[in-house]
């Protein structure tokens, strides 16, 4: 892990009206759904987007009697890579429970999950301000269906029953709404760095749980805690944790209690409200699951399965941070292929343009689509870079030609070609330059401005610059146009 | 377990957890049957198994598991679809639950 690069300057101490002083402590459990082609247990079609429900579904995920869960060992290998991202041990021998409750969104009565034996051990999340979230540990289970809640019923898809999902459960070590945020937002770069899932969070493909309790500062006792399930934003979980931390401390400054309950998140109020008290865990009934026997995994296997992890956050902090900003870094994080083609790029020099190029150009809002696309080539970029260096190409020229690499018409082909036919190759040929200099400063109607110019009027140099630049059809150096100019004026 | 004790109470909380309703003659009767299962179970208790792995499984078997390809199911999802009480825009039409 590199130095932390951006000083901590979040605060989790938060004073009262009165004057108190509290601390917020906040767990965070996520659920991250396995892109994996078929369900955990099932061979059917784990992919149900833009599919009808109740299609992508088999006997064992109606839990009709008789069907028996088959493993897939490819989520036992994501769940190994997504356990690795998280720096956690791969624990060798893991098992599956049952953990049973009555609700319609999961017919066979019970979950499949794994409570005494999860397959990741304990780990830890570096946040970008060098904070570090441990990992409790975490486990491989099953999604359950979908519930849709009308006026007096509740219509059921199981597309997503069984559906495998990586559930990570951090220790309590968040202590503000804006590590909150930081660290879900960074669980979702891991998970998409290691390509475990597709990530979509507007699609549920990760969902918080947030435990949030306050307690007086430098008590010994944390206080109770309340949950807000199946957050799927960064923002929402950042706005419950205040709100949260808001609602409790003003309970127990009016002499109040807290109750542990689970709460509901409306993000149009941005109010969160009392659902049920919690069920005691006994209630779940738990109990080993007699049709899968257990996993055993060979340190050789858990190795295999680390060579397939990419370049991660932390690699690209590491290298990145220096030539380009922490915060720069950050902002393109979000966008793996970038920083893959940043790596490619080798040169610190051109590192700096590129991120320079994809930061303005490309995150600018009515581009952020072209991201989708294919990025432009190693090549490409690192001629755009050659050509940026020896003044071939304005820094405004540059850019036209950078989005032409993402062109249907254009992309295939190479810079210079792209330059040429967009017309931005700089005239740099200081022959060329003067004669252009020349015919200018020979026209009639630039007289009047020489004249002033003489006479100490130094502002009407960008008229005549201006002139030329329109003479050479924008392909002239403008700063060397301007020395020309100074010089042929005798300044 | 040992002193799990089976009256009207423990009954009707896990008939509550299973979404069942009893008859009070049924939770009468279920009171019966359970706590002499649980008696005869108790039998259990009189060995010591303090540090011993509860038995998951009784086969020696490990790590079956199969590849993440789809593969053709004997049942459609119509006749999957088919099998519940009510059905309303290709979902399941349930009781409303929260």
């Amino acid at each position: 892990m590199g130095q932390p690069s951006i000083v901590s300057q979040i605060s989790e101490i938060v004073n009262s009206e009165s004057g108190k002083s509290y601390l917020p402590t906040i767990g965070i459990e996520c659920h991250v759904q396995l892109s994996t082609k078929t369900k955990l247990f099932s061979e059917v079609d784990n992919d149900a987007r833009g599919k009808a429900p109740n299609s992508c579904v088999s006997p064992v995920d109606y839990g009709l009697p008789g069907m028996l869960p088959r493993l897939n060992k490819k989520a036992v290998n994501y769940a190994m890579r997504a356990g690795l991202a998280l720096n956690s041990e791969i624990n060798l021998e893991s098992r599956f429970d049952r953990k049973h409750y009555f609700y319609p969104d999961l017919p066979k009565g019970y979950q499949i999950t794994q409570l005494f034996h999860p397959i990741i051990g304990a780990g830890s999340v570096e946040l970008p301000d060098g904070t570090k979230i441990r990992i409790e540990h975490a486990h491989l289970e099953e999604d359950a269906g979908k519930s849709t809640h009308e006026s007096d019923y509740s219509l059921i898809d199981l597309n997503r029953a069984g559906t495998p999902l990586v559930e990570i459960v951090s220790m309590p070590d968040i202590h503000s709404a804006a590590h909150a945020r930081d660290y879900t937002k960074e669980l979702w770069r891991l998970m998409t760095y290691a390509g475990v899932t597709f990530g979509d969070l507007y699609n549920g493909n990760m969902r918080f749980d947030v435990n949030i309790s306050v307690a007086e500062e430098g008590s010994a006792e944390l206080g109770t805690k309340t949950e807000v399930k199946n957050l799927n934003s960064f923002r929402s979980v950042e706005r419950v944790v205040e709100y949260e931390i808001q609602r409790q401390i003003k309970l127990l400054e009016g002499g109040e209690a807290i109750r542990q309950e689970t709460r509901g998140w409306n993000d149009a109020t941005g109010e969160t409200t009392g659902q049920r008290t919690k069920e005691g865990a006994a209630d779940y009934r738990y109990m080993p699951e007699p049709d899968l026997p257990p996993i055993r995994l060979s340190t050789e296997v858990v190795e295999a399965e680390r060579m397939k992890l990419p370049k991660m956050p932390a690699w690209y902090r590491d290298q990145f941070n220096r030539v380009i900003g922490a915060e720069n870094v950050e902002i393109l994080l979000d966008y793996r292929p970038l920083m893959e083609k940043l790596a490619e790029l080798g040169d610190e020099a051109a590192v700096k343009k590129v991120a320079n190029l994809f930061a303005s150009v490309l995150l600018a809002e009515e581009n952020a689509s072209l991201l989708n696309d294919e990025l432009p080539t190693r090549e490409q970029l690192l001629k755009l870079v050659e050509m940026l260096g020896n003044n071939q190409l304005s820094s405004t020229g540059a850019k036209e030609v950078f989005l032409k690499f993402f062109d249907p018409e254009m992309h295939y082909k190479d810079t210079e070609t792209i330059a040429k036919e967009l017309g931005v190759v700089q005239e740099n040929d200081l022959n060329a330059l003067e004669a252009i200099v020349g015919s200018v400063l020979a026209k009639p109607e630039t007289k009047k401005a020489q004249d002033d110019y003489r006479a100490g009027q130094e502002k009407v140099l960008g008229f005549l610059v201006g002139q030329v630049m329109k003479e050479s059809r924008g392909k002239a150096n403008p700063s060397s146009v301007q020395e020309i100019l100074k010089k042929k004026l005798g300044s | 377990m040992i002193n799990m004790e089976i009256n009207q109470e423990t009954i009707a909380h896990l008939a509550e957890l299973s979404n069942f309703s009893l008859s009070e003659e049924e939770s009468r009767r279920l009171e019966t049957d359970l706590a002499g299962i649980i008696d005869y179970i108790s039998q259990l208790d009189e060995l010591n198994t303090e540090g011993v792995e509860p038995t998951y499984q009784v086969f020696e078997m490990e790590n079956v598991w199969r590849p993440d390809e789809i593969e053709p199911q004997e049942a459609d999802p119509d006749q999957l679809l088919a099998l519940t009480k009510e059905v309303q825009n290709h979902q399941i039409k349930v009781p409303k639950v929260l």
